[in-house]
């Protein structure tokens, strides 16, 4: 059989990329299956494809046909192979993509140490180049080269967003000083995040610019380049990893700063601080880089920082990101601010490096094609924290608080509060240390929302669940939004188009037209296309849909259960730009 | 009262085999073991070019001492046995070796009851040890995967060898000599291309994962304070 183009490609690709790690790797292991119980891919339903040899072995057999004395004239006898056909590299696909997240739980396990992650990374990024990877990697790393931000932010909308949030903690705190400084030249650290905070999850930045501000930290946001994730990792494209920092390195060189202080995110630290720098030959770099993890412990040390733990008494565990136990050595640092900011911190057993994948995996969460299976290789994790009895689960990676957010639902992993019982709430470690601080001098609460509102702004909400119409009509009417209902897809439509609201939130899974298709019709509508879209749904796919962009990105996006202080959030900074066109309509000046 | 191997009536092969076929099939695979190390090497290695963070020295020896740690690693520790297996098994194959080099021209002082009943020993736990390996790997579905015909052929004649072994010790029978070298002296020319070279890459293997994780800080493990 003649081989295909893509094949020939990608073998050529291969056997050029190969390092020596790789090639010890893929020569060392003995087939002794001491690392079959380690991963969580083989432990869900013990099927002996899913071991990290076997899995490895695909891999392994290419290089055997290649290069092993043996392997090139009995393949048979050591299991050699060859990619022939654009199936072989489609089979290639759904093993590195679809049936490994490259944890390293199986590297520490083996007495070898054969380096997975490493093996996986070569082949996905010769398959990647061929363009056989899914759809949902490939948009990404397209958003990355071209935007230089992997939700494809733009800059306006980020600095907006820092703009909201820079009110929020100024409420928060009662404290009009309270900036977010942008290029400031000279700071002793430039703070780079992750693009879903901006997006979709901006509770973790307000709880990182209150510790900052309570702390009197001298720090910058910095205008461009502060995407901390890196596709690259995921990819294993050099190029793109080598990109990505550059883009962080060269803004930070320009601000002159001391420190890049990098947020939960577990690939996000790993490409940044150990990656890129080699990828992007950017090595020696003139400041330093590290987790905002450690400067917490570092603030709670030196006393700069003083935590209540008594303001979380509910039971709380932590979660050990991958990327950040076995590929980085931040184990201790989260335990120790937990441990600070609340009364009841439990261990999941296993922990730090020998903890089990929350399956959300560097970039797994953008391949829609393999949720089902990532779902059903997460019960590992699910029955390690059904274990803890913990009401909070914390971690310290956005990636991460997806995966576990899936997982919970889908697990109904559930704890109860005043008879009331709640899906687990997932939380970056940052958070609590937020919640736990004591500001130095009292301050007054928080001011209410409703002051704030010059007019009432108009919110529209379509749920099929009419307690959940009721729940968040009160929420948003409690808070000085003027409310109108509807409880299926059509109807939506028709009051959209009657009372042309400032805000539509929308449900997805609906009898009749579903979330999706009325998201579609209104986008496509050219009077309502400006008219921002919160999708609040219990839809797990949806964000993958979202991911790799299957569907068009909205400008909110929360999971239910329905968290009120998120969702609060998300609706005041999506009606920020109406507000502030009311504000000048009216008097002249912003709001 | 078992009967004397007579070393010096031995046959034209068995001679050869002992002598001299075992000294070539070494040579050759020094030969081919450097073959293999040289073209491992050739291939460039993946560098660190950021600060450290931990100690690449401390992390490099803790790389190397995890094999005699099976407390510090999951897998060892909840496979305990398989731990032990491990050792025992191997020191039998290094046992196994020394002896196919020494009993030629030390066979007198290898007689003595003590060097005898230790070589049965470890040789015949070797051998049960290969057995339920070789059981493992055909009756468990996740083993049988992983398992190539090299690896059950490598298997079934490393247990017949240290059957051998056992059956050699004494040195009553040339019959068990033969048997003995000459799988000594095939697995010196098979090795190079089987499996079984795995051993010649654990050091390198050893020391690139204590390099890398030293350098990041995740070896040693650590603790700090408080946490
Ligand atoms: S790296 Fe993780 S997911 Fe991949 S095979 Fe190893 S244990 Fe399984
Ligand atoms: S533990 Fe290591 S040597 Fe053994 S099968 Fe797994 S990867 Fe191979």
């Amino acid at each position: 059989m003649a081989m295909s183009e893509k094949a020939k490609e990608f073998n050529q690709l291969f056997k050029e990329r190969l390092n020596r790690q790789h090639v010890l790797s893929l020569t060392a292991c003995a087939h002794c299956g001491m690392c079959n119980d380690s991963c969580h891919y083989f432990l869900a339903d013990n099927d002996p494809k899913m071991t990290p040899a076997a899995k490895a072995d695909s891999i392994r057999g290419i290089y055997k046909g290649h290069y092993d004395w043996l392997g090139k004239i009995v393949p048979f006898w050591v299991g050699s192979r060859q990619v022939k056909t654009d199936e072989d590299l489609e089979r290639l696909k759904d093993v590195v993509f679809g049936s490994c997240t490259g944890c390293r739980r199986c590297t520490i396990n083996c007495p070898f140490g054969v380096d997975m992650a490493g093996i996986v990374s070569l082949t996905r990024s010769c398959l990647v180049d061929v363009e056989v990877a899914p759809e949902g990697v490939l948009t990404v790393m397209k958003d990355q080269w071209e935007t230089g931000n992997q939700m494809a932010v733009s800059k306006e909308d980020y600095l907006e967003t820092l703009e909201w949030l820079e009110e929020e903690v100024q409420m928060e705190l009662d404290d009009a000083d309270f900036k977010v400084p942008i290029d400031k030249e000279g700071s002793d650290f430039v703070f780079v995040i992750n693009p879903r905070e901006v997006k979709y999850a901006p509770l973790s930045l307000q709880a990182a610019f209150k510790i900052f501000h309570v702390a009197g930290l001298d720090w910058t946001m910095p205008s461009e380049g502060w995407d901390n994730t890196n596709f690259g990792l995921f990819s294993g494209k050099a190029d793109l990893g080598g990109h990505m920092g550059n883009l962080a390195y060269n803004h930070a060189k320009q601000l002159g700063v001391n420190r890049m202080v990098i947020s939960e995110c577990g690939h996000g630290f790993l490409s940044t601080k150990w990656e890129a720098p080699n990828w992007g030959k950017a090595n020696p770099l003139p400041f330093e880089m590290i987790s905002i993890l450690e400067l917490m412990v570092d603030l709670i040390n030196t006393g700069t920082i003083i935590l209540d733990p008594k303001k979380n008494p509910l039971p709380v565990t932590y979660h050990d990101p991958c990327n950040l136990s076995r590929s980085s050595g931040l184990t201790e640092e989260p335990r120790f601010c937990l441990k600070r900011s609340c009364l009841d911190f439990r261990e999941m057993i296993p922990n730090r490096a020998d903890s089990y994948c929350c399956t959300g995996g560097g970039g797994a969460m953008s391949m829609a094609e393999y949720a089902k299976k990532r779902l059903s290789v997460a019960k590992k994790k699910a029955d390690q924290i059904r274990e803890t009895g913990a009401a909070i689960v914390t971690t310290a990676c956005h990636n991460c608080v997806d995966g576990l957010s899936d997982l919970i639902k889908h697990y109904d992993l559930k704890y109860e509060i005043n008879g009331k019982s709640m899906w687990l709430p997932v939380k970056n470690v940052c958070e609590l240390v937020a919640d736990a601080i004591v500001i130095p001098m009292e301050l007054p609460k928080r001011k209410p929302r409703v002051k704030e509102i010059v007019k009432p702004v108009k919110v529209l909400v379509i749920d099929d669940q009419p307690d959940i119409v009721d729940y968040l009509e009160a929420l948003l009417q409690d808070n000085g939004y003027e409310v109108i209902t509807a409880h299926d897809g059509d109807e939506g439509i028709e009051k959209a188009k009657a009372d042309r609201p400032d805000l539509i939130t929308l449900d997805v899974s609906m009898p009749g037209k579903s979330g999706v298709t009325v998201f579609h019709e209104l986008r496509n509508t050219p009077t309502f296309e400006d008219i921002p879209i919160f999708i609040v749904t219990g839809v797990v796919d949806f964000r993958q849909l979202m991911y790799q962009k299957t569907v068009e990105a909205p400008e909110g996006f929360m999971q239910k259960p329905i968290n009120p202080e998120v969702f609060l959030m998300t609706v005041d900074r999506l009606t920020d730009r109406t507000r502030q066109k009311v504000a000048v309509e009216e008097s002249g000046k912003p709001a | 009262m078992p009967a004397e191997l007579n070393w010096h009536e031995l046959m034209p092969f068995t001679h050869l085999l002992v002598h001299n076929l075992h000294y070539i099939a070494l040579a050759f695979m020094v030969v081919a073991y450097t073959i293999k190390i040289w073209s491992i090497l050739k291939k460039p290695a993946a560098r660190e070019g950021t600060p450290a963070k931990g100690d690449h020295k401390k992390a490099i020896q803790y790389s190397f001492l995890l094999l005699a740690r099976p407390d510090e690693m999951e897998s060892t520790r909840k496979q305990w046995y398989r731990w032990i297996e491990f050792a025992v098994f191997h020191v039998a194959m290094a046992v196994g070796i020394a002896v196919a080099f020494t009993m030629p021209w030390a066979h007198e002082a290898m007689k003595g009851s003590f060097i005898v009943y230790f070589q049965q020993g470890i040789f015949g736990i070797a051998a049960l040890i290969g057995i339920s390996r070789l059981v493992r790997r055909i009756t468990r579905a996740d083993m049988r995967a992983i398992s190539t015909p090299d690896d059950y052929f490598c298997l079934i004649l490393l247990t017949l060898w240290m059957g051998s072994g056992v059956m050699n010790a004494p040195q009553t029978s040339e019959f068990w000599l033969l048997s003995y070298f000459s799988m000594a002296t095939f697995f010196l020319f098979y090795v190079p291309f089987s499996k079984i070279s795995h051993y010649i890459c654990w050091p390198f293997m050893r020391y690139y994962m204590g390099k890398h994780f030293g350098h990041r800080g995740v070896y040693p493990k650590k603790r700090i304070a408080g946490a």
